[in-house]
């Protein structure tokens, strides 16, 4: 094809170019050259500049000449480009008034917000040269993947297993036996294990570009480098991290992390993605300039009356996301991100902040939040919010939803741990909780799959420390042990930390497996973290975002020494699997066509819940009638749960004619009698009563 | 990034020596389009020991030239690559591309059994 703009119009110091394309922002290949777009409201001028990869000194410095400028939108086709080999950056001239909010300084390099690749930190934890003013250098890419027909896979949400687990974390241990370890290529490696655990989901923690050095510093306490391990600190929205990729010192990070989503894909895994749009890496008034701030210091930030930076992250500035400008960019990446690279869904990273105005203050509609929710790219994938901030904004069963956004659910979290550590008025709570907490997602148009279940996270203590542990260890993190939640809910079972006893140790799995079974058998999307699925221990640090150690690396020997415990996982997964009554989205509980509740609720006596007094002696039944669930019978599970430090007697509920009651799962038995497959469950002796050892869960099927 | 063309067996033998990228892929397609035909019954060996990196540009190029031989009929494969190239090619997703055997000898006997087919 002949088109009439391919070519240059002016011509300096031997670079052709000419007018740009206003849309889209950012660099987009053209034929003969490279378009650059860029946004600046108050900017008077702004300078493009040229180097090669890794130089100090730009190769080309070329103005965007007034005609080049539409609105506020400055653009420019350059020809000629080796833009494999090439990393550009702006300079911007305007005010510089930090009481009316912007601070243009023309001598600051900045980079395009817009960037697809980021330069500069290419491997990990590789020191930078601290004396070159351009510390990340945008990146032009190639767009051309061969997707070879893949596209986001669309797993309904309430068949949903999510694994939330850390790119570096996942395979760095050499225990990991990775050939690249920590990188999105060695995710391919794990996945037959994924498969074989049963997880359709991997939601991974920041792979947005940022900068591990970040607030960098040497421990006090271990003499180690402290670094911004886990990330939640953009540099660039539209760049993956470099660092991650085996790839990025070739700069083929966009490839290496494409080809891991489509081999995730062909397996049957959905790719979530933790992102972070409630502040940037650019920090506080004596932060960098990296680039928003240079760049429209106003628009991108909420600032303060007086032109300080408002701190709702904890983390030095705030986005200004329901500012026009700023909204459309995180549609704008969104959409990148599902279209270019097929995501599945997004977990929003202190979603509360999203909803404030620009002066702060929450807003009970706010736009960018349903512009998200109905945006039609994004129509399909999963919107999950982080619904609370730093700025004591809590909204977990009130976050505006409009019906397509989900939440992580902090209540199942406390109210769960704290009934496992045998807290009996958590009662209450917990009823709620295994239904889906229809108290906090029953209206609205929201259910159960509204609710993200999860006991444990990257923030917090896995699940192996929170049966280890009453209190945080994190003196490692050099903040005198004060970082990290107090409020863990957790129990050590008798000894702080590791031990030789074998009862505790006895007492530490079986809760964890009273654990992921009550996760298992609650109505809502179940999250596990990675590596709880064979005890993997942080050594009871609760907040190992600056740790690039062992303290965060998965310990995959660990799975040889708990392979009980991996194997209860693949089962009770599998057991969810099984039972659709399980995975719901909506609050059924009435009676159904089995002439039974779809949830009835049971104490020591059958029928019999005493609901005004706290108990740690509690039995769920669900129902689930065949027609509505599509089964070849109807469903019958009881779960006995006793958090109670003695055995108690269940009296049983009568099952219909002809059924009798089996066991399937017994946390009180060693492994290879704690959980039956399906087809394989022990019949009960006694119909009418069973015994639930102390602090155990029994679930029985009726068939 | 030089390139040597050779024949064996009938079949045609592309060595790529030295580095395979922005700078260069283009004039390297255009000397591979003009030293080898593609189409039904076109028979390519890439050897690839020499060739120390290959770019993302570079992979492009191979790609293209695999989806027109596919398209054309024709079978082309890669031989020899070094370790870190054929990991680089792995993980950006490039590796399915073209089969890949460890010397022209090995390639040579998988085309020849393909002829048979």
């Amino acid at each position: 094809m002949f088109r009439v703009d391919l070519y240059p119009t002016h011509e300096k110091d031997g670079m052709k170019m000419r007018m740009g394309k206003a849309l889209p922002f950012g660099t987009t290949i053209v034929p003969g050259g490279v378009n650059f777009s860029i946004f600046s409201r108050d900017a008077t001028s702004c300078e493009l500049h040229l180097f090669k990869k890794g130089e100090k000194e730009p190769y080309a410095v070329i103005p965007f000449l007034d005609e080049f400028r539409i609105g506020n939108v400055f653009s420019m086709i350059v020809f000629d480009i080796d833009y494999e080999n090439i990393e550009y950056g702006y300079k911007m001239d305007g005010p510089n008034d930090p009481k009316n909010g912007q601070i243009f300084d023309k001598t600051k390099i900045l980079l395009d917000p817009y960037a697809k690749a980021i330069g500069g930190r290419e491997i990990w934890g590789v020191d930078p040269d601290w004396t070159e003013p351009f510390q990340h250098r945008s990146r032009v890419i190639f767009d051309d993947f061969d997707w070879e027909g893949d596209t986001p896979i669309e797993i309904d949400m309430k068949d949903l297993i999510i694994y939330e687990a850390h790119v570096r974390s996942f395979t760095k241990h050499k225990s990991a036996n990775a050939k690249y370890p920590g990188t999105y290529a060695a995710i391919i490696e794990k996945i037959p294990y994924l498969k074989e655990l049963g997880i359709n989901c991997i939601e991974l923690l920041p792979i947005f570009e940022f900068d591990e050095f970040e607030n960098s510093r040497i421990s006090e306490e271990t003499g180690e480098r402290l670094v911004n391990y886990w990330g939640y600190s953009t540099v660039g929205f539209f760049a993956p991290k470099a660092g991650y990729a085996a790839t990025g010192k070739f700069g083929m990070e966009v490839d290496e992390l494409k080809n891991l989503i489509r081999e995730l894909h062909k397996n049957g895994i959905e790719v979530m993605l933790d992102v972070v749009f409630n502040h940037t890496a650019e920090g506080n008034e004596r932060g960098p300039y990296i680039s928003y701030r240079g760049i429209d210091n106003k628009t991108y930030y909420l600032l303060t009356p007086e032109g300080y930076y408002y701190n709702f992250s904890g983390c030095g500035n705030t986005l200004n996301c329901n500012n026009p400008i700023v909204r459309n960019m995180i549609l704008d990446c969104l959409r990148y991100w599902v279209s270019e690279y097929h995501i599945d869904g997004f977990r929003f990273d202190l979603a509360s902040i999203l909803s404030r105005d620009q002066n702060g203050a929450p807003m009970a509609n706010p736009p960018l939040l349903e512009t998200l929710a109905f945006d039609p790219l994004l129509g399909k994938c999963k919107l999950i919010a982080e619904a609370w901030d730093a700025g004591g904004l809590y909204q977990v069963g009130s976050f505006p939803s409009w019906g397509r956004w989900a939440e992580w659910n902090g209540k199942y979290r406390d109210d769960i741990r704290n009934f496992l550590r045998g807290d009996c008025s958590a009662i209450r709570g917990v009823i709620e909780r295994i239904q889906g907490s229809p108290d906090l997602y029953g209206w609205e148009n929201r259910g159960a799959t509204a609710s993200i279940n999860f006991i444990t996270c990257h923030d917090g203590f896995t699940l192996m420390d929170m049966f280890s542990y009453d209190e945080k260890h994190n003196i490692a993190n050099g903040e005198g042990n004060n970082d990290g939640g107090n409020d863990n809910n957790s129990w050590n079972c008798g000894h702080e930390g590791t031990t030789d006893n074998q009862e505790i140790n006895l007492l530490r799995k079986k809760q964890i497996k009273n654990a992921i079974t009550t996760l298992m058998l609650s109505r809502g999307i179940p999250m596990i973290l990675a590596g709880d699925e064979f005890g993997n221990s942080q050594f009871g640090n609760n907040n190992a975002y600056c740790q690039d150690n062992e303290i965060s690396w998965l310990n995959w020997d660990l799975l040889k020494e708990n392979e009980d415990v991996f194997d209860f996982f693949k089962n009770i997964i599998n057991f969810r699997k099984n039972h659709p009554v399980l995975r719901v989205s909506h609050f059924d509980s009435y009676y159904t066509k089995t002439g039974y509740p779809e949830i009835s609720w049971h104490g020591e006596e059958a029928w019999n819940l005493d609901y005004d007094s706290d108990t740690l002696t509690m039995a769920v039944l669900f129902c689930g009638a065949k027609e509505k669930h599509n089964t070849e019978e109807d469903e019958f599970i009881y779960v006995a749960m006793n958090m109670h430090w003695e055995m108690r007697g269940y009296e049983l509920p009568c099952l219909p004619d002809g059924k009798k009651w089996y066991i399937s799962i017994n946390t009180n038995m060693n492994s290879g009698e704690d959980i039956w497959e399906c087809g394989n469950e022990i019949l009960v002796g006694n119909q009418k009563e069973i015994l639930v050892g102390e602090r155990s869960i029994m679930v029985l099927i009726g068939k | 990034m030089e390139l040597t063309f050779d024949e064996k067996k009938g079949i045609k033998v592309v060595g790529f020596i030295g580095r395979l990228d922005g700078n260069n892929a283009k004039e390297v397609q255009e000397e591979l389009l003009s030293n080898i035909e593609l189409n039904d019954k076109s028979e390519i060996i890439l050897n690839m020991p020499g060739c120390e990196y290959i770019s993302s540009a570079g992979l492009r190029l191979l790609m293209i030239l695999a989806k027109n031989l596919k398209m054309k009929g024709g079978i082309g494969v890669l031989s020899g690559m070094i370790e870190e190239v054929r990991d680089v090619m792995e993980m950006t997703g490039f590796s399915n591309i073209f089969k890949n055997f460890i010397d022209v000898e090995t390639a040579i006997d998988y085309i020849q059994s393909e002829r048979e087919v």
